[in-house]
């Protein structure tokens, strides 16, 4: 695995705030590359984010400058974070092959500035039309890893490397990373989901959960149907007229309030699945 | 498209809202019919179980969430009433429906959830979750409050 060739020692220590954007970038600048480093500079980067940015900023500005310079601040940007990325042995990589095409670069670079410039207009077939790889896949080196450049109202979706920039992947990959997130935030409601790990298996527990719940629903509402319907049919209740459960006394509401907490010092089980065949039996028998 | 909000609102009101909703739809329950009535056991169980649905539901917000919607909507139905909400539901056609769920390797575990959601056959997965995590808070709060009035009222 060869290291960069320019590696954290070859740059001052980087402020972006402190420099303008002349002494980072000195060369000339085009509405992409400035689009896409304001992006860079602007959003708390990540690491991958920062290093996709250099990318992008770098493919743009490759169709005009040498690719060596290119090779430089590619290098630099990926190279400054000193985590093993994947990123970096594409950097590296990229950097080789960057060199080697450089026509092809040049070609490709332009389309990806034109791209940009109408702002993601269709997903060409010219595109590489391979799926949506994970960030690990950055298999082909001679694909630009571009990061579209939407304006500042759109949501803004970060494409790693080694996939594919066409509008469709992109926002199906926005809506998966969406319903993933809200899928983390059925996973801390639902007790003991945190351990599993799968997405199918994790829905699979929810479904439970739910079969579950309604289930208790029904129970207790038989329940609540053998307590009401009167002294002869149920456990003798004396203080309560017949079906007339509108006119509780005040202790009721306090019972709730106050069985609460005993509900739950008692009946913590850390599974939700005892307490349905235990715990009622328990506590109402 | 909008920025997306960051984190979802799955906030779910009190446990005694739960219970005075729950109260006085039994109460409305006991009023209406009275319990000498020839009702089979099992007619009278569904009562109370729809009556606790539409209580949760109300309680919930009743049209702040598509759930709560539809099921008040699907009660309603039943009982031959029409019940209008102010926000009309979007409509959905079956071309849109393709291109909103594509997803292949989560969709049988969805369609799962569409079934036992209330209203969750015409919206979108990231739509569903939202609900499915509402609906869930609902009913283990609205399963707290019948516990609790069933330990209240069992004899001890």
């Amino acid at each position: 695995m060869d290291p960069p060739l320019v590696n954290d020692s070859s740059f001052s220590p980087a402020n972006p705030s402190s420099y303008t954007l002349s002494e980072i970038w000195p060369f000339p600048v085009n509405d992409a590359v400035r689009s896409g480093l304001r992006l860079a500079v602007n959003s708390t980067p990540s690491d991958k984010d920062v290093s996709t940015a250099a990318a992008a900023a770098a493919a743009a500005a490759a169709a005009g400058e040498e690719s060596t310079v290119t090779d430089l601040t590619a290098g630099g940007w990926g190279g400054r974070k000193g985590r093993a990325l994947n990123s970096e042995e594409d950097e590296s990589s990229k950097m080789v092959s960057l060199s080697s095409s450089g026509n092809e670069v040049k070609d490709s670079g332009e389309k990806k500035r034109k791209l940009c410039g109408s702002e993601n207009g269709n997903g060409d077939g010219s595109m590489r039309p391979e799926g949506e790889t994970s960030s690990g896949g950055g298999s082909k080196a001679t694909e630009q890893k571009n990061k579209p450049e939407p304006p500042k109202d759109y949501i803004h979706v970060r494409a790693r490397r080694g996939q594919a920039t066409d509008r469709h992947s992109l926002a199906e990959r926005a809506r998966r990373e969406k319903i993933s997130e809200k899928m983390t935030a059925l996973q801390d409601i639902i007790p003991g989901c945190n351990k599993i790990i799968g997405k199918a298996l994790v829905l699979d527990e929810i479904i439970n959960y739910i079969q579950s719940l309604q289930r208790q629903v029904e129970f207790l509402s038989m329940k609540l149907e053998v307590v009401n319907s009167g002294p002869s049919t149920g456990p003798t209740i004396g203080v309560f007229p017949t079906g007339d459960l509108g006119t509780l006394p005040i202790d009721l509401h306090r019972n709730i309030y106050e069985q609460q907490e005993g509900n739950e010092s008692r009946g913590s089980h850390p599974e939700w699945l005892h307490m349905q065949v235990d715990g009622s039996f328990n506590r109402t028998t | 498209m909008a920025f997306a909000e960051n984190h979802i609102n799955t906030d779910v009101p009190e446990k005694d809202v739960f219970a005075l909703h729950f109260l006085q739809t039994l109460s409305n329950l006991s009023t209406q019919n009275p319990f000498s009535s020839p009702d089979k056991k099992s007619d009278r169980v569904k009562k109370i179980k729809k009556a606790a649905y539409v209580s949760m539901a109300r309680a919930a917000g009743c049209t702040d969430r598509l759930w709560s919607r539809a099921l008040l909507q699907r009660a309603a139905k039943r009982n031959n009433k029409i019940v209008r909400f102010p926000r009309r539901r979007k409509r959905v056609t079956w071309l849109r429906r393709r291109s909103n769920r594509r997803d292949p390797v989560e969709e049988a575990a969805a369609e799962r959830l569409r079934n036992l959601v209330p209203g969750g056959g015409e919206m979108k997965t990231s739509k569903l979750m939202e609900e499915t995590a509402h609906y869930i808070k609902c009913l283990s709060m609205q399963v707290k409050v019948m516990q609790c009035l069933v330990d209240g009222l069992s004899p001890k």
